[in-house]
């Protein structure tokens, strides 16, 4: 009874170091570990820059934002840098809530997040 | 053609809804005939009607637009003017048309009054249920509270911060309280046209009671704005900081029963 997410990943091209991960269903509680895992298995393995595009992110909670913060974290101390982009409004309302828009970097468009990179 | 024939079937139930049951076809003929019906309604002022259309085979899109012109009267005078018992064949061709975006649509007549008494009679509705005290089970709790704020015509922002709500309720009970072999979290949702309350209970263990009560009261002393109840690098808390500024009224008590957390939603704000 777990919360579906999928994430999606792609190679960013004509950036080193850079992907796109696609967050498709909800992220909270329940599988919150496997989002961490998954995405810091990115940024060790070198993908330092994280694009996070949330245009299917239908839901996030507080311990799912915890990991998001988490990961802005350890890819800034890798000299690497996590943005997020099509965030939707409910979203966007819990991020601004926890007061986290001023530490996370939010784009509107996912083309504005890649523009950010080069 | 078939025969069409209009009734006018008074107020079921003391409702106060009026019910129009239609059978046939609705073509451009029975136009006289619907206006000398809805005529009567308005001079008899009858605000609420339900268009019982379960006998109907076929609606023309001219009969559509004249129902659209006494909706708009009696919506003028704070009343509405529904459809019920379509069939999937016609309710199809209303969609097509946007005539859903118009019209409410309800399965049955009935639901429609329904209806109709909860927004106007300030009927209340609750739901209780009690789950295994594991996180596995909250997000189709959480879901389900949203769902129901949605069949009381909450809007999607209403229902997706009640739904944060509860899951963060939930979250912290599952976290916090005992579980095992009856450690159930139990929770009662209470939802009128105006508000939602909530109450979560569970078994609290013992051992985390005082720092849970100095953890909850420095937040809900924190002032209320965005990001100050919590500090965005403390990971305890955010989840009860984020109830606070998504509710209108949040109260913990704890007791050697348990954990109690109420919580009031007011709709629309």
């Amino acid at each position: 009874m777990e919360s579906q997410i999928e994430l999606e990943h792609e190679q960013l091209k004509g950036v080193a170091n850079a992907i796109v991960v696609r967050f498709v269903g909800d992220l909270d509680a329940t599988n919150v570990e496997f989002v961490l895992e998954k995405v810091c298995n990115f940024i060790n393995e070198g993908h330092i820059h994280i694009i996070a595009d949330f245009k299917k992110l239908r839901y996030v909670n507080s311990t799912g934002l915890g990991v998001l913060l988490h990961f802005n974290k350890s890819a800034r101390e890798k000299g690497g840098s996590f943005k997020i982009a099509n965030v939707n409004e409910n979203v966007y309302e819990i991020i601004e809530i926890i007061g986290a828009t001023s530490l996370l970097e939010i784009y509107d468009e996912l083309d504005e997040a890649i523009e950010s990179l080069k | 053609m078939g025969s069409t024939t209009i009734d006018f079937v008074s107020a079921q139930n003391g409702s106060g809804a009026t019910v129009v049951r239609v059978c046939g076809e609705l073509a451009v003929d029975t136009i006289p005939k619907i206006s000398e019906t809805f005529d009567t309604i308005l001079d008899k002022h009858l605000p609420f009607v339900v268009v019982d259309m379960m006998g109907v085979s076929l609606f023309s899109s001219s009969v559509l637009g004249h129902l659209m012109g006494y909706r708009e009267k009696l919506v003028s005078k704070d009343g509405d003017l529904v459809l019920a018992g379509l069939s999937l064949e016609i309710k199809s061709e209303l969609n097509l048309l946007g005539a859903n975006r118009v019209f409410k649509i309800y399965n049955d007549v009935q639901s429609a009054i329904n209806s109709y008494r909860w927004d106007r009679e300030h009927i209340s509705q609750s739901l209780s249920l009690s789950f295994p005290s594991e996180l596995r089970f909250v997000p189709a709790v959480r879901q389900l509270a949203s769902r129901v704020a949605r069949q009381k015509n909450y809007g999607s922002r209403d229902s997706f911060r009640i739904e944060t709500i509860v899951d963060e309720v939930c979250n912290n009970a599952v976290e916090h309280g005992k579980s095992g072999r009856g450690k159930d979290v139990a929770l009662n949702l209470t939802i009128d046209r105006e508000k939602i309350e909530l109450q979560v209970v569970n078994e609290t263990d013992p051992d985390k009671v005082a720092v849970l009560k100095e953890l909850s009261t420095s937040i809900l002393k924190a002032p209320e704005k965005p990001g100050s109840a919590v500090g965005t690098d403390r990971k305890r808390g955010r989840g009860l900081a984020l109830i606070k500024m998504l509710s209108n009224d949040l109260r913990i008590d704890f007791s050697e029963e348990g954990t109690s957390v109420h919580v009031t939603r007011r709709r629309g704000e």
